[in-house]
């Protein structure tokens, strides 16, 4: 680890050193091994060791990126001075003010997983293995595609205005496709299951629930056309809900590029639409101390009561508009400039579990799963529905197939008329089901 | 470099490994951004690595490295070897691969302009005129530009156990511009974008000022244009669209990988009618100036063009060295891998439905009502449901023959050989319109796709209103 900072912190030394009037690096490296489940059997394993350094270099606000993999004396020297030269060839950016200063992170546990870090190869294989046969004991025809990843990894940030962080983490998940063919009809599903920490992680079942669930798709037929309640299970509200607040991005909306523009402050969404951003979960799967420019992460709500309370700041953003930077800086690895994102998310739960908000309704759709994302400038929602079933007298119908949603946003989120108390859960994240009423659905006659 | 790669790939098959490939790269990619008139981030990466890949008793280790000396690739072969040792054992399919007739020589031409012997400035100045094309034209509705450049040029070597060793070199530039224009509450966004296996002639001979214009007209057009009905239509679709469905819908499903494991609507389908006997589809790395061509694949088999579908017969599908031995066919130069962390899967190159003999205004001509559907960036497919969704830019209803009220973007879904089955006329008007990147298994590939205008009857149409 010690070299990682140590890299970050030469290279922000070259970039000063070359003239940059600010710099930051990053530098990162991850010992990634995954293994490769197809067609019923396993296939490879790889194993993957990935490190690299990023700069960014300010001169009169423009901005220079420059990024190399290696974590090399001369390479984070050379790397530095390349970003230096990038900033002087852009334009100048009077909205730059400068970068954050230093700041005590708070703490954030279970991050990094000893159990974890020492795992063998085998045991990953295993998984796999033990996936494969239990999928096959419910299906012996099943086709079963997908694997296991695990990675152990650690990052440092150095900036010229003295932050200088470390952290390291482990992260495993597993994931199964499976298909069945009943002649020329297909049913398939996906499932999955991730974590920071061993203990966390259940392996055992993930394949057997994507093998059960691929029987419920067979047997697909279209929808008529028609106005609709849906209800969105929690894989695709979390899709609607986390684009969203993606789009609350306050780069987007300072360049007018964002359907939120103007909303900051104002309901977006149903009374019932809480959702919260919890950064310092123990063991969550998106925590983190800290942002992409090292800003301590901070528990606030994002959208209270169908509210957007804030938008989304890094430090250029924040200075930008000239309010407190709300520590949304997302770095994409070593090898990506800065952008905005969020740490885990949390959605508030309703009352009636999804089975009741589903037997209340005479006629509907219900979403598994579907590409339910507004387009970033409209919100204008034109989605097919991937996996999901017609509602017929409180109960599922049928699969459907060549279905689609047309909508908006604020179409969809104002129309909520109902949050499920039961709720999909990974570590550090919670999406409950969300039932909305009169959304166009596409189908047939 | 050649005795060196072959000492890694011998110590492989000293160690155990039946086949082994080896890939070094060495790269260099620029990127500029110019925003609301100010080219305020501008980028430069550097990559370099090798990435080794054994079969061993069936199963595939992989183990890349970005620091390609020799003794960290002798590390590489270790791992390698011992990751394949650990599936082994569990290995029910094993993999295997066609033997090949071994490559020899350099692969690549340079660019007519080498992106690096133009000025970081000039480059800067003609994505800033683009911005400046767009952000000028109806400026007044106009609320965001973003011009968008990037460059990358590199070599890869490639040495495999057959004894092939090839030298790669390659180019590819890009350019793209995005025009968000507003008029109250209302907010639309158009991109257009240009990318080739070429240097900077791309950027060089382009008109900037129409590409700029023409974006900025997109994008206020659609301001007044009204939410897509929603419900099964009779389209006409452009040589865009006609891309997006070729390679997204069909294209994916005829990758032997899928085919292989079953996740394919086209598996056991050789030989079946799975179109309408006026489409052939055609896969053709070997076509000059397109995004999507090369001389090898990154398993060191030529390029070849391969009609997948003749008038509406299943002919073949596009194989890897591993897919050509398990369907007992020849390799048929279609594995790619983005880079040295990557290995190579089974790819597209250059795909299009052949032109027909309809024109438009036939076409159009002989339907009372429908949707034209024009432009599109973007779809996705399951493939083995051989459900699609495809995005179109923009939608016009078709009214007794004639072009009438105007739709904003909306997507389109369907089955792939149903959808393939109702086309009921083909262009005569094929262009290829879609050189971009295309996403599988976490690799980006350069891909170019296209076709002419196809009527297609009862598309499920994702509109906000009309139910």
């Amino acid at each position: 680890m010690d070299n990682l900072l140590e890299a970050a912190q030469r290279a922000v030394k070259a970039a000063m050193d070359a003239g940059a009037e600010f710099a930051d690096a990053y530098c990162s490296q991850v010992r990634e091994v995954s293994v490769g489940v197809e067609n019923t059997s396993l296939r490879e394993c790889e194993v993957v060791r990935d490190y690299g350094i990023g700069v960014r270099a300010f001169f009169q606000g423009g901005m220079g990126l420059a990024s190399a993999q290696s974590l090399e004396y001369d390479d984070a020297v050379e790397c530095g001075q390349r970003a230096a030269e990038l900033s002087r060839a852009a334009d100048a950016d009077p909205d730059f003010v400068g970068l954050p200063e230093p700041a005590e992170p708070p703490e954030v546990g279970e991050l990094f997983d000893d159990a974890l870090a020492g795992l063998a190869v085998t045991e990953v294989v295993e998984w796999c293995r033990q996936g494969i046969e239990e999928s096959r004991a419910i299906e012996p025809e099943v086709r079963l595609e997908g694997g296991a990843d695990l990675a152990v990894g650690g990052s440092a940030l150095a900036s010229s205005t003295g932050i200088a962080l470390q952290r390291r983490g482990t992260s495993v998940n597993i994931n199964f496709y499976a298909l069945l063919t009943r002649d020329e009809d297909v049913g398939t599903y996906f499932e999955y299951d991730a974590a920071r920490q061993l203990a966390d992680f259940v392996p055992g079942g993930v394949a057997a629930k994507a093998t059960e669930e691929a029987r419920r798709y067979l047997g697909g037929r279209n929808v008529a056309t028609k106005r609709l309640p849906i209800v969105l299970g929690p894989l695709a509200a979390s899709g609607l809900l986390f684009s969203v607040i993606g789009d609350a991005n306050a780069e987007h909306v300072q360049r007018n590029r964002s359907f939120l523009g103007g909303k900051e402050g104002q309901r977006i969404a149903s009374e019932l639409l809480t959702i919260t951003e919890c950064p310092l979960v123990a063991g969550g799967l998106s925590s983190m101390a800290y942002d992409g420019e090292g800003v301590p992460k901070v528990r606030r709500e994002l959208i209270e009561d169908g509210v957007l309370t804030t938008y989304l700041h890094n430090s250029y953003t924040a200075n930008k508009a000239g309010v407190a930077n709300t520590a949304h800086a997302s770095r994409g690895g070593y090898r990506g400039s800065v952008g905005i994102g969020t740490a885990n998310l949390q959605v508030a739960l309703g009352s009636r579990t999804e089975a009741e908000l589903i037997s209340e309704l005479d006629e509907g759709l219900y979403v598994t799963y579907g590409g339910i994302q507004p387009e970033g400038a409209s919100g204008d929602i034109s989605a097919t529905v991937d996996f999901g079933f017609k509602i017929e007298n409180g109960q599922f119908a049928y699969p459907v197939s060549t279905t689609m949603i047309g909508s908006d946003a604020l179409e969809m989120l104002g129309n909520i008329d109902a949050v499920s108390s039961d709720y999909r859960e990974e570590p550090g994240i919670i999406v409950p089901s969300l039932r909305i009423v009169g959304i166009q659905v596409a189908g047939g006659e | 470099m050649e005795r060196l790669m072959e000492r890694i790939i011998q110590a492989a098959l000293d160690q155990g490994a039946d086949f082994a490939d080896l890939r070094i790269t060495d790269a260099a990619a620029t990127a500029i951004s110019v925003e609301d008139g100010r080219a305020d981030r501008i980028s430069s990466a550097r990559t370099r690595g090798a990435g080794l890949r054994v079969l061993v008793d069936g199963a595939w280790g992989f183990a890349p490295t970005n620091q390609p000396d020799e003794a960290e690739m002798l590390r590489c072969v270790g791992d390698a070897i011992e990751m394949a040792r650990s599936a082994a054992p569990y290995v029910t399919d094993p993999g295997m691969v066609a033997e090949i007739e071994p490559a020899h020589g350099e692969v690549g031409k340079p660019p007519r302009i080498r992106p690096d012997s133009v000025s970081l400035q000039d480059r800067v100045r003609r994505v800033f005129e683009l911005e400046r094309a767009a952000r000028s034209s109806a400026a007044e509705k106009i609320a965001n530009t973003t011009a968008s450049y990037a460059d990358g040029s590199g070599e890869m070597f490639l040495a495999n156990s057959f004894g092939t060793f090839l030298r790669y070199e390659g180019t590819g530039t890009s350019i793209g511009v995005q025009v968000v224009a507003t008029d109250g509450e209302t907010r639309q966004r158009a991109v257009q974008r240009r990318a080739n296996r070429t240097g900077y002639e791309l950027v060089a001979d382009l008109d900037i000022e129409a590409l700029g214009k023409e974006t900025a007209e997109k994008a206020v057009n659609l301001l007044t244009a009204e939410r897509a009905p929603a419900g099964t239509f009779d389209v006409i679709i452009d040589q865009r669209i006609c891309g997006l469905l070729v390679h997204e819908a069909f294209g994916h499903n005829s990758e032997a990988d899928a085919v292989w494991i079953g996740d394919s609507i086209l598996a056991g389908k050789l030989g079946e009618k799975v179109a309408a006997e006026t489409i052939t589809i055609v896969d053709d790395a070997t076509l000059p100036g397109l995004n999507g061509s090369f001389e090898y694949d990154h398993e060191g088999v030529p390029a070849q063009r391969h009609v997948i579908v003749e008038n509406g017969i299943l002919k073949e599908y596009l194989h890897s060295l591993e897919t050509a031995a398990r369907f007992g066919v020849k390799p048929g130069g279609s594995a790619r891998a983005q880079g040295h962390q990557d290995q190579p899967i089974v790819r597209m190159s250059n795909t299009a439905i052949e032109p027909g003999e309809t024109s438009l205004e036939d076409m159009m001509a002989e339907m009372d009502e429908g949707l034209y559907l024009t432009g599109g960036y973007w779809g996705y497919v399951f493939t083995g449901q051989g459900q699609f969704t495809c995005n179109v830019e923009h939608a016009y209803a078709i009214e007794k023959g004639k072009l009438g009220t105007h739709y904003r973007n909306v997507c389109i879904s369907g089955l792939t050989l149903e959808t393939l089955q109702k086309v009921t006329a083909v262009g005569n008007d094929q262009e290829f319109e879609l050189g971009g990147t295309c996403g599988k298994g976490g690799q980006g590939m350069p891909v170019d796709a296209g076709g002419p205008h196809l009527r297609i009857s009862q598309v499920v149409v994702g509109g906000q209103s009309g139910g």
